[in-house]
């Protein structure tokens, strides 16, 4: 697996975050692909939450990780801004005319867990998918 | 992510993308289709068959463009999604919206 992402935006941006979740898919080639689609769809879409309310006046600082073992794929974000107040009661779908507010309850339907606690003065967001075809 | 706007024919503009219709690109998506309605050309295609990725802010600068290309009184229909674009359309129900038509030129062909 590659090293875990340090996010600095600026100069950062979702593309960094792309990026590196294309480095942990070629380091783990029998996954399958719609896992790997669903998967990172979800991952950027929480990291895109951060990078677009986690900005405290300077930026936003966090981490990205996605991990890979036989029966999950599972991701973390972090940010260093003050506690999230974003609700995770599970989240219709906002209306076909709606331009934003998607993010979460695409999430909540791509991935089998979502998760947020406050750690060590950080936010920390999770999300683990179970594989469709478990690797060994 | 690169976008490109071509005249398909005398009523018709072309928008193709490259690359991911994320946060970072999606505002310049939306400045191209009010570019097109302002110059008096609403009918518009986006082609994304080379759009391999797209999260919620493309899919909400996608509403917002068919909004404003129908307020001008023409359309927004799109080409060629890929299997992670046509999922995010499915999974928003906004599939039932966009029609998908497998190349621009079919897109408006009578």
């Amino acid at each position: 697996m590659p090293e875990p992402l340090a996010l600095r935006c600026p100069p950062d941006d979702i593309n960094t975050v792309h990026d590196y979740v294309q480095r942990v898919w070629d380091s783990a080639p029998d996954l399958d692909s719609m896992d790997k689609l669903k998967f990172e769809t979800a991952i950027v879409e929480l990291a895109a939450n951060v990078i677009q309310h986690a900005d405290d006046g300077d930026g936003v600082r966090g981490t990205v990780v996605v991990t890979v073992d036989g029966d999950r794929i599972r991701g973390s974000v972090t940010d260093t801004a003050c506690a999230s107040t974003v609700a995770l009661e599970p989240r219709e779908m906002p209306d076909q005319s709606a331009e934003s507010g998607r993010g979460i309850a695409f999430i909540q339907r791509l991935v089998d867990v979502l998760h947020y606690e406050r750690r060590d003065g950080e936010n920390l967001w999770m999300i683990e998918k179970i594989r469709q075809s478990p690797g060994s | 992510m690169k976008f490109a706007t071509r005249n398909l024919d005398d009523r018709v503009t072309v928008i193709t993308g490259e690359g991911r219709l994320n946060m970072a690109s999606a505002a310049e998506l939306r400045e191209l289709v009010a570019g097109a309605a302002v110059a008096g050309r609403p009918r518009i295609v986006v082609d994304l068959s080379a759009v391999d990725f797209m999260d919620s802010s493309g899919l909400g600068a996608l509403v917002g463009c068919l909004k404003t290309a129908r307020q001008a009184g023409g359309d927004l229909r799109i080409a060629a999604p890929s299997e992670q674009v046509t999922m995010v359309l499915q999974l928003s129900n906004l599939d039932r919206i966009f029609t998908s038509y497998a190349s621009p030129e079919d897109a408006y062909r009578a």
